[in-house]
């Protein structure tokens, strides 16, 4: 009897410290330091010029080290820093795509750095460039590289088949055309329905204006005419079979791309990376052109993608962390592994640099890609504003293209929706949107 | 242990007992369930309920200019009518009906037929068979799903290769309406093992004198397995079925792995994604917390009116 409840009692303590001690392993983001001893951060940070970045760094800077974790595309990683916040164990420094910034703002994810910024940091940085990470005047985040968009295409298939470089729209249409019907298993380009931010991007381009701010009072314009007139001219090439939906960057679309059945990607200078990761033998077939222009003669382009660099609300080192945003974005070491993994760098220095660095591996024979590069960046669009949902307008807008495509319903009607389901989001969140 | 002498040990209770038992109440089993019990209170009572909490709140603007902050309040009901109101959401449940009603019966079907078959005395090479039909179930869910998807791909599929070189083009697993096929056919191939494992050990549990009695009475094989076996293992394919069901309303690893690899599928293909897209990537927690409990509520709701209607065929004897 009395071993019966000794034994009982005995696993009872066992099955108790068991729990105590599994439940032991905290991943908090930075360790203490007290007086002396390194201060460590947590970076969050996708693409292959983050590890040579961080190990840099940290050669450099023996009382701060750095750890450095993928989390993700942007996308995925935005997603994560707002569960984490919550949760309370987000890292202290992380890459922010520049149109989900707004969204980590109100999400109370990007820490105020405008006191960490000194004149000497201002300087290192153009004024509209500093306009990408600046609201209400408070800065949350420092700009680490730039996108803005370009067209990159397979120069040796399109002189195999005789097909001129599109310099307009309208001309890629026609060279559209051209393709199709000398190759039927080729295609110019493919028109992929959960590409948010290439689709703003010629929005833009077009004049749209998808968020804008008076004061308090919020417009949306993702309906506008200039983006229906961006939704009506990819109907017309997806109604005559000019191009092809797909979605980029999947097993399927990689292997088109080597199979030369994918002629091109209109996106942005960051893309000779991208496709030499997933093409490496087609190196030196491809080169890199301004993306084609509404109006012949222009040369207006907008940004796509493109991140800064920010500090988390989370963060107990926030100087420490500044610090280091501010050294791999705006220092020689940092542009030249910028430039040397196919970033196009945010900083003045950088982008100097860059016109006199070898172009990307891409596209070795192209040897002014660097000075076009810098042009095509000259002719961006200024001040273009995101909206505080911009996770919300990107997940209706995937949504509402991908549906329209099956069902062949016009890709306007989907811009509709997106339009009403970011505006509903705006106004039950509490803010003031005008209609 | 029982004793119904004496007084000086029983101080706690007055009364003299009347009817045998132990003069202290035993406490093992209550240690012995105590571990489950603060682990399911844990890890399943208390997020339920924090589930139910946080689905009548909801993040709202704080004053502070056009950039304000966000923070939780008390809505009310307003996530439910929110997603009550989303097309998407309630599209998802029609999207499992089909899935559902081409899965669940293919599933048990094949799990019925097989497991018979196993049973009769004729069939040769039992054990290799009966691990062979269970190997897909022992292939975790991520896995088995990507290997369908490029099964299913053009590019890749075997099968399509088959039909291309007989001159009949690809074949279009992964467009609408096929991607249903498609997304079932992996959930079958991996359920058809586990179920018949179960209605097999059900079968086994038949006692050979009723199959004896009648092939003396003439019956055959086919008789016997219609006649016979089906109704008594009843009970089993009620469990199975609602296995089955249960497992059809919480559809997510499928659709979402092949999502990547079709525009067939959207984000909102199924009532889970829709509540996963709402948590993480519309950043808006108490409106998934009110998709759940309504997904819940009505996965509770279907189990009872299965387990009500087969009552009586099922569990009527006792």
């Amino acid at each position: 009897m009395r071993w019966r409840v000794m034994t009982a009692a005995g696993a009872l303590v066992a099955v108790g410290a068991l729990l105590v001690g599994c439940s032991g392993g905290d991943s908090s983001g930075s360790d203490d330091s007290t007086a002396g001893g390194p201060v460590t951060l947590d970076y969050w940070a996708w693409g292959t010029a983050q590890d040579p970045m961080v190990d840099a760094w940290n050669k450099a800077h023996p009382d701060i080290q750095v750890k450095h974790t993928d989390a993700g595309g942007g996308t995925d990683s935005s997603a994560k820093l707002l569960t984490a916040t919550r949760a309370g164990n987000a890292p202290d420094v992380s890459v922010v795509e520049y149109q989900t910034l707004p969204a980590m703002i109100v999400g109370d994810v990007a820490a105020d750095i405008t006191d960490y910024v000194d004149d000497d940091l201002k300087s290192k940085f153009t004024d509209s460039t500093w306009g990408l990470t600046t609201f209400n005047d408070a800065i949350y985040g420092i700009p680490q590289d730039v996108g803005p968009m370009a067209f990159v295409y397979n120069q040796k298939r399109l002189d195999e088949l005789g097909v001129p470089v599109p310099t307009t729209w309208a001309e890629f249409k026609t060279a559209a055309q051209a393709v199709h019907t000398a190759d039927p298993s080729a295609y110019l380009a493919t028109f992929n329905t959960s590409e948010f931010g290439f689709f703003a991007g010629m929005a833009q381009q077009a004049g749209a204006k998808w968020w804008s701010v008076d004061g308090d009072k919020w417009t949306v314009g993702i309906d506008d005419e200039a983006s229906q007139q961006v939704a009506d001219y990819w109907q017309d090439l997806i109604d005559n079979d000019l191009i092809k939906v797909e979605d980029l960057l999947t097993p399927q679309w990689n292997q088109e791309v080597n199979a030369g059945q994918v002629l091109s990607w209109p996106s942005a200078l960051w893309a000779p990376g991208v496709i030499y990761g997933v093409a490496e033998s087609m190196a030196g077939q491809w080169a890199m052109a301004p993306l084609p222009q509404w109006t012949p003669g222009d040369s207006k382009v907008a940004y796509q993608g493109g991140s800064a660099v920010v500090v988390t609300t989370s963060s107990k080192h926030p100087k420490e962390a500044a610090e280091f945003a501010a050294w791999i974005n705006s220092t020689d070491e940092g542009a030249g592994i910028q430039l040397s993994t196919g970033q196009y760098p945010a900083s003045t220095l950088g982008q100097t640099k860059a016109e006199t660095s070898d172009p990307p591996l891409l596209m070795p024979q192209q040897t002014d890609f660097w000075k076009l590069a810098s042009t095509i960046a000259g002719n961006t669009i200024p001040n273009i504003s995101w909206g505080p949902n911009v996770n919300v307008a990107q997940s209706a807008f995937q949504d509402a293209m991908a549906k329209a495509v099956q069902d062949g319903t016009p890709l306007r009607d989907a811009l509709t929706a997106t339009q009403k389901v970011v505006v509903d989001d705006m106004k039950t969140t509490g803010f003031d949107v005008s209609e | 242990m029982t004793t119904t002498t004496t007084a000086p040990t029983t101080t706690s209770t007055g009364s003299i007992p009347t009817t045998r038992r132990s003069r202290r109440s035993p406490i093992a089993p209550y240690v012995f369930v105590a571990p489950a019990v603060v682990l399911f209170v844990a890890f399943l009572l208390v997020p339920m309920l924090y589930s139910v909490y946080l689905s009548f709140r909801g993040l709202r603007l704080m004053p502070g200019g056009a950039f304000g902050k966000r923070e939780e309040v008390f809505i009310g009901f307003g996530n439910y009518v929110s997603a009550l109101s989303d097309r998407d959401f309630l599209a998802g449940f029609g999207r499992l009906a089909i899935y559902g009603a081409i899965a669940v019966p293919l599933t048990l079907g094949l799990a019925l037929l097989f497991a018979l078959l196993l049973d009769l005395g004729a069939t040769k090479a039992k054990r290799f068979s009966r691990t062979a039909i269970f190997i897909p179930y022992a292939v975790p869910g991520v896995v088995a799903t990507l290997m369908w998807g490029f099964m299913y791909l053009p590019l890749t599929s075997p099968f399509s290769y088959i039909t291309e070189q007989l001159g009949w083009g690809t074949i279009p697993f992964l467009e609408n309406p096929e991607i249903f096929g498609s997304v079932a056919n992996i959930a079958i191939w991996g359920g058809v093992g586990f179920n018949m494992i179960i209605i097999y050990t059900s079968l086994r549990g038949i006692p050979s004198e009723l199959f004896d009695a009648a092939r003396i009475d003439g019956a055959n094989e086919w008789q016997i397995a219609w006649r016979i076996k089906v109704p008594l293992v009843t009970p089993a394919l009620v469990l199975t079925g609602l296995f089955a069901l249960i497992g059809t309303l919480q559809v997510y690893g499928e659709p979402t792995t092949l999502r990547p690899m079709t525009s067939a599928i959207s984000q909102t293909w199924v009532p889970l994604m829709t509540i996963y897209r709402d948590a993480f990537v519309r950043d808006d927690l108490p409106r998934a917390a009110a998709g759940s409990v309504f997904l819940a509520v009505c996965t509770v709701a279907l189990s009872v009116i299965l387990l009500r209607l087969t009552q009586k065929r099922a569990f009527g004897e006792s």
